[in-house]
């Protein structure tokens, strides 16, 4: 495992939750008030290109830095975020089989995470799933992914790609 | 299901099954510890780490969120300056009877000899970040303890209370929203008097619990705060349906917010306020317009929730 594939890959993880946080945030740019899960996106989206064990620890890194931003319990998106990417992990060969599966495989995943994050919010008192509008909050994110997922995907190649051309020179 | 060999399989379901058993680990930690001061730390650290990044990417794209917000937005602008232009003629009618009732509340404070209510000191300050998902309440504002602000202070805009504040670092803090689950406010309805409790449901209105309440609550009622941890008379909301009051039961009903929990920008935080001043309850609802950049050294407020 290239050293700097990780380095990219954090480095990727960063700009998601900076982004989510600011150009995605409150007052910012949310379709129909639910703004895209860019954090979970980019953990799929880098596992082609990560061995599996540090794309597992990437989601966990991922999800506590998301966990430490927000304000939910701690630990909830270090464990949803490392079921996304083991389950990403699962699925990377077929990912490569075609744009199509991918951005299906980007929806049902998007919309698992969501899922698993509202179980554990509500099993661990958050009443999450209580929640007005739970239903768009889980199944938008997947959509707003969907669209994205392209680009974004795009985006990681190009910089995957770019930092091996280094490497290698 | 997986490419590599069976022992790589293993090694990968193992790491798996362990990070999920560490994270369930930090989980019951953090909800079991009352005052996670570690929890505190990571998260203070992780902000610091985060706060210029969070700044320059707010500055850089501000002007194409904008832009696309316009776009967005496009459509309704025309229905909501109708809207606005109705809403300042209802206002300014309001304002000319509030000018009248203003003048009888002053001399009669004159004459019961009654100490008018001073100016809350605030800081006004700029949400430049959130939560990053949507089941987050909270709000990162650009001033710090080295601004006055200390945990547990409240946070208004121009039409009502926020949140409070529940993270403090040199020149950030945290605003926890009033929506959030984990918040409750001790409240006062206005038209009758009687207190109760409005607790976040993560979005849209709050849930207002009346212990022993002995008139109905109506709709359109104004609900302020009762002053035991936040100043008292902060605008929290309206009532949004009409609740009676039953013998042996729990009056509950819901308030719509009244700040714009959503779109808000700026915000202030009351820093000269402290739990000790709550001891005289206003009956005036408390505007917070009185914006100032004070550093006050208040003593720290812990917020109702």
């Amino acid at each position: 495992m290239r050293r700097s594939r990780i380095v990219v890959a954090l480095i990727a993880v960063l700009i998601a939750v900076v982004i989510q946080t600011t150009v995605f945030g409150a007052g910012q740019i949310r379709p129909f008030g639910v703004a895209p899960a860019l954090v979970t996106l980019v953990i799929i989206g880098i596992a082609p290109y990560v061995e599996a064990e540090y794309h597992i620890l990437l989601g966990f890194t991922a999800g506590m830095l998301v966990d430490l931003v927000g304000s939910g319990t701690l630990g909830l998106w270090a464990m949803t975020l490392t079921a996304v990417a083991f389950a990403a992990n699962a699925l990377r060969k077929r990912f490569e089989d075609s744009i199509l599966m991918s951005l299906v495989f980007t929806f049902l995943l998007t919309l698992g995470g969501q899922l698993l994050y509202v179980f554990l919010g509500t099993l661990f008192g958050q009443q999450t799933a209580s929640e007005p509008n739970v239903v768009p909050k889980m199944v938008l994110p997947a959509v707003w992914n969907m669209i994205l997922a392209y680009p974004v995907f795009w985006l990681l190649r190009a910089a995957f790609s770019s930092r091996d051309r280094r490497w290698n020179s | 299901m997986f490419p590599q060999s069976g022992r790589r399989l293993n090694r990968v379901t193992i790491l798996f099954v362990s990070l999920i058993a560490l994270g369930f680990i930090i989980a019951t930690f953090d909800v079991r510890s009352a005052n996670n001061d570690v929890g505190d730390v990571l998260r203070e650290g992780t902000q610091s780490v985060l706060t210029p990044l969070q700044k320059g990417a707010t500055w850089v794209t501000s002007p194409i969120v904008g832009f696309v917000d316009g776009i967005a937005n496009l459509a309704g602008l025309r229905d909501e300056n109708e809207r606005l232009a109705d809403r300042v003629r209802d206002l300014e009618a309001q304002v000319r009877s509030t000018d009248a009732l203003e003048e009888q509340v002053l001399q009669l404070e004159l004459i019961n000899g009654l100490e008018i209510p001073g100016e809350l000191s605030t800081v006004t300050a700029r949400i430049y970040a959130s939560g990053s998902s949507p089941f987050d309440n909270v709000r990162y504002i650009d001033k710090g303890a080295s601004d006055g602000i200390v945990v547990g202070q409240a946070v208004v805009d121009e039409d009502g209370l926020v949140g409070r504040v529940d993270l403090v670092s040199a020149n950030d803090a945290r605003i926890r929203l009033i929506t959030d689950p984990l918040v409750s406010v001790g409240v006062r309805v206005q038209s009758t008097n009687e207190t109760g409790i409005v607790t976040g449901r993560g979005e849209g209105p709050l849930r207002l619990e009346m212990f022993r309440a002995s008139q109905p609550v109506r709709e359109g009622a104004l609900v302020v705060t009762d002053g035991s941890r936040f100043p008292p008379g902060l605008v929290v909301g309206t009532v949004s349906a009409t609740a009676g009051a039953e013998v042996g039961f729990v009056l509950r009903t819901e308030v719509v917010p009244a700040a714009g929990l959503s779109q808000v920008d700026y915000v202030r935080v009351i820093v000269g306020f402290s739990p000790i001043d709550a001891g005289l309850t206003s009956g005036t609802p408390t505007t917070p317009a009185t914006s100032s950049t004070t550093t006050s050294t208040t003593a720290p407020v812990t917020g109702d929730g």
